[in-house]
């Protein structure tokens, strides 16, 4: 646990001191601003397309953080919360003719309802237990969707409409690239607030160790189904979305893989550092996209790549100061 | 002679770069939606086999409108989010239709999108009734859907005299849907469906199915889901001594069947979506295949070569490679003579005649039993 200075490490605070100094600090934020509103004009369909996904893996791996990088709970299933949020949507708007925005509320209630499902019984478990408990969780959850009548069983639900916000119809792929820019701002925003926050604090030190922090005062209980509860908040509202932009959903969407790879966007960038994280989440989605003319082979690229990034960076491409192994 | 080597490099790259671009100009691109990786990669490199063949044939008969056809391949990997991906990337490279489509999971939402680029889509494997209502009007579906296959079971079996029948299916999607499919047209021809029973997947004693199917005594048993278990089941029936006939879906049409069942497999109806080896008409294409990729076609590429064959031959036919009129052009295909029997749409874009066949199990294989 020596904290170890590379080269790569010493270069990365350099450039971060840099961007201490506020003015450039939001001169950073209003340059990526910027690219971001631009980019569907400058490159194309196709890449709006990617981004967009992109986008809502940066919402779903910072929600996923929050449990697992702040709050250091393993989550194998996360990809139940993100499917509650897409199914509660495709339900209500297809079978009950509900607003999407009315029902939006109600997808994020589902899933913090969820959160405290799964958060209940596995509070008294730790490690590997918890990420079995978890997996199984992600499995129920995907098992019901495949076949309950209501949620359309093997085949899924299609026909969801695109939402109308103020008289702009979100219909086009530019439209929703700019909701899940939005949304990923968003969903950055506050990460940042919850990081610094009490709540924050208090998982940091459930984190390390979860008898010390119970002796000083703090709920565990609460705490970790805070984590839980938030974390499928920001999975519900990126599957909320992910149903409304492709119309439709089908268990596939749902798999134990998806589960994996959020866990891979967090786990890869560096757990618990939100720019890492993002990182993380573009990596994964752009990665095996920016191979595709490789054919067969890019998933295999891909995989040595990550093999790669793994070997030279254990704790993440941009990892949480402290926390280096 | 390094500056011979440069020379002569930079000479190749020009020539080459001329090459590619004379090509831009002069190929049509199509465009193949399948799933080249994941767990269906093998039924979605067959169907691109079968178009790489029908785009070869087609070029070496002089092409398209005076051009070479190319195409251009994009994986889905069965998942919707990622076919999402690799539609927007074929209508961003300017294909002017599109052939494939296996898992209707990940078809699904790539209809929006094509339709929205008003590109023809022609939909070979895939045939969810789902896609049905979700087609803005530029898909066809050339493979029959599961409504077909339940009319075909019902018009084989009463062709057979039969009054009565129990249907076995699985729970799942697939098979629980063309149960209730048939059971209803099975029931609104007037006949008695006596016992309609879910089995679970995996399960190795049927012996209380067994015993009810015997109880209620129909004149058949129709088993919608797939061989593994369907095996199982014929040969627990058989062997309780039931002489009905047995009849199984698509999902069940596997040579597999026989390693289960055995003897009690023979005598068996399969009802099959059209493949290589029982169409006549696909001799040379299974010869072709054959050699040039040395395996047999998979089940879906005589109908992904009718495909891209239709699209060739409708582009020929309107003259154009508009995607409008190319819509417009395909509603009206009304041709017989393709590997798997007549095209014809049709205003939902599905297929007229349902192009299911017929299969009897005879001495341990396959063999038409409606020819």
């Amino acid at each position: 646990m020596t904290p170890r200075d590379t080269a790569s490490d010493r270069l990365r605070d350099r450039i971060a001191a840099r961007f201490e100094s506020p003015a450039l600090r939001w001169g950073g934020i209003g340059l990526i601003l910027v690219l971001m509103a631009v980019l569907p004009a400058a490159l194309g369909q196709y890449a709006t397309v990617i981004m967009t996904n992109a986008l809502l893996y940066v919402v779903l791996a910072l929600g996923l953080n929050v449990v697992v990088g702040f709050a250091g709970l393993l989550d194998l299933g996360y990809a139940a919360f993100f499917a509650v949020g897409a199914y509660t949507i495709g339900i209500l708007t297809l079978d009950f003719g509900v607003n999407f925005w009315l029902a939006l509320p109600v997808a994020v209630l589902a899933a913090a309802i969820a959160g405290v499902i799964i958060g209940g019984p596995t509070l008294r478990l730790r490690s590997d237990y918890l990420a079995i408990v978890t997996l199984g969780f992600g499995e129920i959850v995907r098992f019901s969707a495949r076949n309950l009548a209501i949620t359309g069983k093997a085949s899924g639900l299609s026909g969801i409409g695109q939402p109308w916000l103020f008289g702009w119809h979100i219909a086009t792929p530019t439209d929703f690239y700019f909701v899940f820019c939005a949304l990923a701002i968003l969903a950055v925003v506050v990460s940042l607030r919850l990081e610094n926050s009490r709540l924050g604090r208090a998982w940091l030190y459930v984190r390390h160790d979860e008898d010390v922090a119970e002796a000083m005062g703090i709920n565990r209980v609460a705490v970790k189904l805070a984590a839980y509860v938030t974390g499928a908040i920001f999975a519900a509202i990126g599957g909320a979305f992910f149903a409304a932009n492709l119309g439709a959903i089908s268990p596939e969407s749902f798999s134990f893989t998806q589960s994996v790879l959020i866990l891979m966007a967090v786990i890869l960038g560096g757990m618990g550092k939100i720019p890492g994280v993002i990182l993380g989440a573009f990596i994964v989605i752009l990665g095996p996209e920016l191979l595709r003319n490789l054919g067969e082979l890019r998933l295999m690229v891909f995989a040595v790549m990550l093999l790669l990034i793994m070997l030279f960076r254990p704790s993440g491409i941009w990892p949480k100061r402290g926390v280096r192994s | 002679m390094k500056v011979l080597t440069k020379a002569a490099t930079a000479g190749a790259l020009l020539a080459l770069m001329a090459g590619t671009s004379v090509l831009a100009q002069e190929t049509i691109k199509i465009g193949v939606l399948v799933p080249t990786t994941g767990s269906e990669a093998t039924y979605g490199q067959d169907m691109a086999n079968a178009v790489t063949i029908a785009q070869a044939e087609i070029n070496k008969a002089g092409g398209v409108l005076g051009k070479q056809l190319s195409m251009v391949v994009g994986d889905d990997a069965c998942d919707p989010q990622q076919s999402v991906n690799a539609a927007t990337k074929l209508v961003s490279q300017g294909v002017v239709a599109v052939v494939g489509g296996y898992c209707s999971g990940a078809t699904l939402p790539t209809l929006k999108i094509f339709g929205d680029a008003k590109i023809p889509f022609v939909i070979t494997a895939a045939n969810s009734t789902k896609l049905i209502p979700a087609n803005p009007g530029n898909a066809f579906m050339i493979n029959s859907t599961g409504d077909d296959q339940a009319t075909k079971a019902v018009e084989f079996l009463g062709a057979k005299g039969i009054k009565s029948i129990a249907i076995v299916n699985e729970g799942d999607a697939y098979s629980q849907d063309l149960a209730t499919l048939t059971q209803k047209s099975w029931e609104a021809a007037g006949n008695k469906v006596v016992d309609f029973e879910t089995v679970n997947k995996g399960e190795q004693d049927y012996s209380a199915i067994v015993t009810a199917i015997k109880a209620a005594n129909p004149d058949a048993v129709f088993w919608t889901a797939y061989y593994a278990d369907g095996g199982l089941l014929i040969r627990q029936l058989r062997q309780s001594g039931y002489q009905g006939v047995i009849a199984v879906g698509d999902g069940s049409n596997s040579t597999k069947l026989f390693d289960i069942a055995g003897k009690a497999a023979e005598g068996v109806f399969a009802f099959s979506n059209p493949t290589a080896e029982f169409l006549p008409a696909a001799k040379d294409f299974t010869a072709t295949y054959n050699s040039q990729f040395g395996t047999a076609p998979g089940p879906y590429a005589p109908l992904t070569y009718d495909g891209m064959e239709l699209i060739a031959d409708t582009m020929a036919k309107a003259k154009s490679t508009d995607g409008a009129a190319l819509i417009t052009a395909l509603k009206a295909t009304d041709s017989p003579g393709w590997l798997a029997g007549a095209i014809k749409f049709t205003d939902k874009n599905t297929l007229a005649r349902s192009n299911f066949i017929v299969l009897v199990g005879k001495d341990g294989a396959w063999a038409r039993a409606d020819q």
